[in-house]
């Protein structure tokens, strides 16, 4: 018996074809990235909604047999299969018997196989009584018709409202609990009161079970009155619940309300960084303050290309105002960091706090994170740049030194001024522009001669090559890849050259 | 190199004015610091400055001061009222000086504007403009930085075409910049208009005596070149 078991693991550990075949079974059943996992999606949406369709239908018309056909087998199959995948890709029992086994001969030890099998049928076990598997497993069985209800319930797995709905509510779970017990205590008492109280003389109570139900329904408030108490007693009885009902409700009312309210921003806050997510590279702005006011008004970011975060609640209140797309959360904790999507998009991260000491936690907690999130950040006191220079910014900025050398640019050089001023805000028609030669670039090889910048309406200033930037090269010098080439001129130039260089060799 | 314009009156010695002094300094300005802080003044005084202490609401001691008689007036207090109030006095006193403020918001840029400052520099318009460029063009950014900022290497310079230079008269074209290792960037030609222009706005460009041109280079080459354009005839 261990031998097989043993024997098994191992062939399936070793079958490359298993392995690529279950890592994609659980991408598509699990992973909201992959691409298959929205048409697997659809194809079970589509086939709950006409299973649906024929129960409904199935009530005053009577049904083709095909569609019977479809309902009972096809339905019910391919559910079986979408409930089976579910439950082998839970876990890896054929990975814990090699473990178990391995560690076993580590320590010279006997090995036996029934025990991680235990731990993994157990844990399946697990799986299998949790709600959404208990439907998924009702769900397929078509024969007693009532349960194909179960299949509308399966929606649920693709409702994520319903379950930011549920996490809400769990949240007063405390609340809600001591509510439900007070509930059945009113109902249970006040149940048995009016089955010994009236029993015999009213012809509506005839079990215990009529004496509760008549309880539930007068202490909600809904009152069908099928059943009414007829005696002095009863109609006590019922005075009383019918008070304790009223404030049962509002109490259970502002409970849901109260944490709605409290939870209603996280769940914003948790769609807004969903989507964020879904785009491939986006900007984290740390901080709403002055310079980030004029660089949003200067840069009209889509939404979903950036996000503010800053932890004064004022500051938050104000960018709301202004249709910002801003959470309040404090940037320096890494659990806020790393809700964003660092693997697969490209993200810039800009500290623009007033603080340094914050700046440089925050920069320090987004390298920690990853060191493929850049950062740019911004200086106030010059002393700190070595500070920032450890913490591994990728580009410093320094406000106070940025309007010094203005100032002192206007003062020196008036004409250069506005050039520059023009060259570096980027509002005149002309601005300096980078042309990246790729790797498989026609440009490479190509020497500055034939390049013909002239023919452009572009002033060519030079070549920045393995950090080094060579300056106006002579015009024999031949292209490399990686190059960097610096050109003044206007924006359809650029375009222009760009065009008509692009493409392989 | 004494640049025409070389008398300068500083007001504020606080967070930018001591920086910005300090450059100006060093590129052979005539500098005077005004301030109306204690400390701040006593600082002016201590890194060599000739430096005043007055209080800025008197019209009296502005007018002592002749800002008239300078070439530049720079409003760079640490408080934004301060300046903006400066602005207005001494635009009012001397209507036609050539004042350049720091601000630190649009509505402040505004006001120094209205107040009649020339040339006003806000810090956070500047900044948010800085990050555009890092994201966009990082390169490109750090470089033209560079060339800024350096007092060796390459960098920019602006020069007159002074009077009998054999670059008067002649056309943009005709001249070949390159061999003396310096890059034409732009021009401001009094013919057409006042503006600056860059070479590649595909005008074609008539060098005229008084015209400015700013070229891009090593500094060394600059200075030889900006010597070399005082003669009449092009010698290589």
């Amino acid at each position: 018996m261990n031998d097989i078991l043993l024997r098994t693991a191992r062939k399936l550990h070793n079958s490359k074809k298993y392995r690529t075949f279950k890592t994609f079974t659980r991408d598509c059943l699990t992973d909201d990235k992959n691409p298959y996992k929205k048409y697997l999606d659809i194809g079970i949406i589509f086939l709950i909604f006409t299973s649906i369709f024929i129960l409904v239908h199935e009530v005053k018309h009577p049904v083709p047999v095909w569609m019977d056909f479809y309902d009972f087998y096809i339905v019910a199959v391919i559910f079986a299969l979408e409930y089976l995948a579910r439950l082998w890709i839970h876990n890896d029992i054929s990975e814990m018997i090699l473990n178990a086994y391995q560690d076993a001969k580590f320590i010279d030890k006997s090995f036996s196989a029934i025990d991680p099998l235990k731990k993994g049928l157990i844990e399946k076990a697990y799986f299998m009584v949790t709600p959404s598997a208990i439907i998924d497993l009702l769900a397929i069985f078509p024969t007693y018709r009532p349960l194909r209800l179960f299949r509308v319930l399966k929606l649920l797995r693709y409702a994520k409202s319903i379950n930011q709905f549920v996490e809400v509510l769990s949240s007063k779970r405390f609340e809600l609990l001591t509510l439900l017990l007070l509930l059945l205590f009113i109902v249970f008492t006040s149940g048995i009161a009016i089955y010994v109280l009236e029993e015999k003389i009213n012809p509506h109570i005839n079990s215990l079970f009529d004496a509760f139900y008549w309880a539930l329904v007068t202490i909600s408030t809904v009152g069908f009155g099928d059943i009414s108490p007829m005696t002095i007693e009863g109609r006590s009885v019922s005075m009383v619940i019918i008070i304790s009902g009223i404030a049962m409700i509002s109490f259970a009312t502002s409970v849901i309300v109260s944490a709605f309210s409290e939870k209603l921003h996280e769940v914003k806050e948790h769609r807004t960084i969903e989507k964020i997510n879904k785009s491939d590279s986006f900007l984290i702005i740390c901080g709403y303050g002055q310079m980030t006011k004029m660089f949003l008004r200067r840069e009209n970011l889509s939404p979903e290309h950036y996000i503010i975060l800053d932890k004064d609640k004022g500051r938050v209140e104000s960018a709301c105002k202004e249709g910002y797309n801003i959470i309040l959360e404090d940037a320096s904790r890494t659990e806020v960091l790393k809700r964003f999507d660092t693997t697969h998009a490209q993200v810039t991260l800009l500290c623009l706090i007033a603080n340094d000491i914050e700046n440089i936690y925050i920069t320090l907690t987004a390298k920690a994170i990853s060191r493929k999130i850049q950062v740019i950040t911004r200086v106030n006191d010059t002393r700190m740049i070595k500070k920032f220079e450890h913490a591994g910014a990728d580009h410093m900025l320094l406000p106070h030194e940025v309007v010094n050398n203005m100032i002192h640019i206007a003062i020196t050089q008036p004409t250069m001024y506005k050039a520059l001023h023009a060259v570096l805000t980027g509002k005149d028609v002309a601005q300096v522009y980078e042309i990246h030669v790729g790797i498989h670039e026609k440009l490479i090889g190509e020497s500055i001669e034939s390049l013909d910048f002239k023919e452009y309406k572009l002033l060519f200033l030079g070549i920045q090559r393995q950090g080094e930037f060579l300056f106006n090269p002579s015009k024999e010098m031949k292209l490399e890849a990686h190059d960097v080439l610096l050109v003044i001129g206007r924006k359809i130039s650029i375009e222009h050259f760009r065009m008509l260089h692009k493409g392989d060799a | 190199m004494i640049p025409s314009k070389n008398k300068i009156l500083i007001f504020g010695y606080g967070n930018h004015g001591r920086h910005i002094a300090k450059g100006l300094q060093e590129d052979g300005y005539v500098l005077r610091v005004v301030e109306q802080d204690e400390n701040y003044y006593q600082q002016a005084l201590k890194d060599n400055f000739e430096s005043d202490l007055i209080d800025m609401k008197e019209d009296e001691e502005l007018n002592r001061l002749n800002p008239h008689h300078y070439d530049q007036v720079v409003c760079v207090m640490d408080d934004e009222h301060h300046n903006v109030f400066l602005t207005l006095s001494l635009n009012a006193l001397f209507p036609n000086l050539n004042i350049v403020a720091i601000s630190d918001s649009i509505y402040v840029t505004h006001k120094l504007r209205l107040a009649g400052a020339k040339k006003v520099i806000d810090m956070y318009e500047v900044s948010a403009n800085r990050i555009h460029n890092i994201l966009h063009r990082p390169i490109a950014t750090k470089l033209i930085k560079e060339f800024v900022v350096n007092k060796h290497g390459i960098t920019f310079m602006e020069m007159e075409i002074p009077k009998g230079s054999f670059l008067h008269g002649r056309m943009i074209d005709e001249i070949n910049f390159s061999k003396y290792d310096v890059l034409l960037v732009g021009v401001v030609d009094f013919e057409r208009h006042k503006g600056f222009e860059f070479v590649t706005s595909g005008h074609e460009h008539h060098l005229d005596e008084g015209d400015i041109i700013v070229c891009m280079g090593d500094v060394e080459k600059l200075h030889q070149f900006k010597e070399h354009i005082e003669e009449e005839e092009e010698s290589l």
